[in-house]
């Protein structure tokens, strides 16, 4: 009984689907390597790349490939970062502002819903050139991306508290501030953080595409540099496998952080009550 | 109820739908003249002061339309390139998305873990993902832009498969109550409960997918261009032409890229608006 359980809990399922996963990745490698000269520029073996972390030969400047990918995701994860504080709490603030102002939501809310419209990685070349500085500029752009998908969730959030509630803040003589910190923000708060694990992977994907377009360390530049045979072709592997955790772990990181804040468990789906 | 009643309720009426109407006409004029106040701060560089730029990295926009007049063939050519791989890439990844979606409702234990992993793919960053695609389709065709353009809706379709998966299965699955109750006490079976109530049920949930897919499309389709062997596409050229300091010539392939995602999603809200009539 226990161990049928055990089969069908829900982290089993996760498992047997990453396990069908490596398999299938297997296959092709064995494919390939069959048929390419060079496998490890097209899929090359799981225990391969795995391998290529934990060994001790250097591949560029003294470092190994691993302390390279690191160090340089060092830099890239802070701006990344920074940028994702920025604009989660602009855009935080501006949901603030459209609900409180009809005039400030008329202005902001149509364009909000035109930069969803139009592809701010786009304009990353032209963001870099502004404000001349890589580092600026990765800011800039993942502040941007983190910024609408906050402000709209969040604003959602304000929108969706029932009537009743503010007549209960009503009759109590609650004054704006207090209509503010005792329901409004809080009721707001999945939402919010809905906004964040969506804008998460795309401030570390923003800041990488970033990296790539000019030189200055961070994982972008050694992508690039990897995929042009500069160094080993490993390095492009681990930064492939690394942003994909980074990407993967940094939305689930939200759900933790979203835990942490909402202790008395409702259980909510992206923003959405869910009857219980 | 009297006449009069009746008449005021009338009047009243009429005085909400004109309110209504005001309403609606001033909540269109505040953003529009907030648009033509940073166009004309732009224009007369007010906008270049506050930044702390010029007008070679900002060209002003008098410039940039001029300069999308003058080289209207090749805007085109870069445009047609970069919609068909949008476009293709949507719709293989919402087709791919639904049909993942129909199998986890099928299979509905297995197949929500398989949607987590669908999901999962959505974390993973496009520029990782660009150039491994890129890898694996050079022997797709030995013309290399057929190859890239293939390579480059791969990365659409990925991208675009994860919401679609998401959205399709909740609209399969989630159900006005006692709906289900009622196919089986008509007696239909698993396949036509299938196509009476879960296929019509998941229409609005395909179009919320949508609403997210179709920006997604175009800006994955401008990322995968940057990594793309062959050069062609809007979001190539905004890259080349900053690389050769053209910042004029890329401001006006950004303006046609956000002018490709605008006039797609107007698209498919007149699409929705239509479909979706009586839903409402």
């Amino acid at each position: 009984m226990k161990y049928k359980k055990v089969l069908s809990s829900k982290g089993m399922v996760t498992f047997v689907w990453v396990l069908g996963l490596v398999i299938v990745w297997e296959l092709f490698a064995y494919y390939i390597e069959g048929t390419k000269r060079t496998p490890e520029n097209i899929l090359p073996h799981i225990y391969q790349i795995i391998g290529s972390i934990f060994s001790t030969k250097p591949v560029s400047s003294g470092q190994t490939a691993i302390q390279l990918v690191m160090s340089n995701a060092g830099a890239t994860l802070f701006r990344a970062g920074i940028g994702f504080l920025i604009g989660m709490t602009g855009g935080f603030l501006l949901a603030l502002l459209m609900n409180l102002s009809g005039i400030v939501e008329k202005i902001a809310f149509p364009y909000l819903m035109i930069i969803q419209m139009i592809p701010i990685l786009g304009m990353a070349p032209i963001v870099l050139a502004i404000t001349k500085d890589i580092g600026v500029s990765r800011m800039v752009i993942a502040a941007i991306l983190t910024f609408y998908p906050v402000s709209t969730n969040t604003l959602a959030g304000f929108k969706s508290v029932e009537k009743e509630k503010h007549d209960l803040m009503h009759i109590c003589a609650a004054n704006p501030f207090q209509i503010y910190t005792k329901t409004l923000i809080p009721s707001c708060i999945p939402y919010f953080f809905t906004g964040l694990k969506i804008s998460a992977p795309m401030a570390i994907t923003a800041s990488i595409l970033v990296d790539t377009l000019q030189g200055d360390g961070g994982l972008g530049v050694m992508l690039s540099q990897s995929l042009k045979h500069a160094m080993s072709i490993y390095v492009f592997w681990q930064i492939v496998i690394f942003s994909a955790a980074i990407g993967i772990l940094s939305f689930y990181m939200m759900g933790v952080i979203e835990k942490i804040f909402l202790p008395h468990k409702r259980s909510r789906s992206n923003g959405k009550k869910v009857e219980e | 109820m009297e006449a009069g009643n009746v008449f005021t309720l009338v009047q009243k009426k009429k005085r909400v739908k004109a309110r209504g109407k005001i309403n609606s006409v001033v909540s269109f004029l505040y953003p529009v003249a907030f648009g033509a106040l940073l166009i004309i701060l732009w224009q007369t560089e007010i906008l270049h002061k506050i930044i702390g730029t010029d007008t070679f990295t900002l060209p002003l926009p008098s410039r940039i339309f001029a300069i999308i007049g003058e080289n209207f063939p090749k805007v085109i050519t870069n445009v047609q390139a970069t919609v068909i791989v949008a476009l293709c890439g949507l719709l293989l990844g919402s087709l791919f998305g639904y049909f993942v979606a129909i199998i986890a409702t099928v299979f509905p234990k297995w197949g929500a873990g398989g949607l987590n992993i669908v999901s999962a793919f959505n974390a993973v960053p496009i520029v990782a993902l660009a150039p491994v695609i890129t890898n694996w389709t050079k022997d797709v065709s030995s013309d290399a832009n057929t190859r890239s353009m293939f390579a480059k809706a791969l990365v659409v379709m990925v991208v675009c498969t994860a919401s679609m998966s998401v959205n399709a299965f909740r609209g399969l699955t989630e159900m006005t109550p006692f709906s289900e109750d009622l196919m089986k006490t008509y007696a239909a079976g698993r396949f036509e409960t299938f196509v009476k109530l879960r296929l019509p049920n998941s229409i609005p949930y395909v179009f919320t997918a949508l609403r997210v897919s179709v920006p997604a499309s175009v800006i994955s389709a401008l990322v995968s261009e940057y990594f793309a062997e062959y050069i062609i596409g809007v979001g190539r050229q905004i890259r080349e032409n900053i690389v050769l300091a053209q910042y004029a010539t890329a401001w006006a392939y950004i303006t046609v890229a956000c002018f490709i995602g605008i006039v797609m999603y107007a698209i498919l809200m007149v699409v929705e608006g239509v479909l979706l009539k009586n839903r409402r």
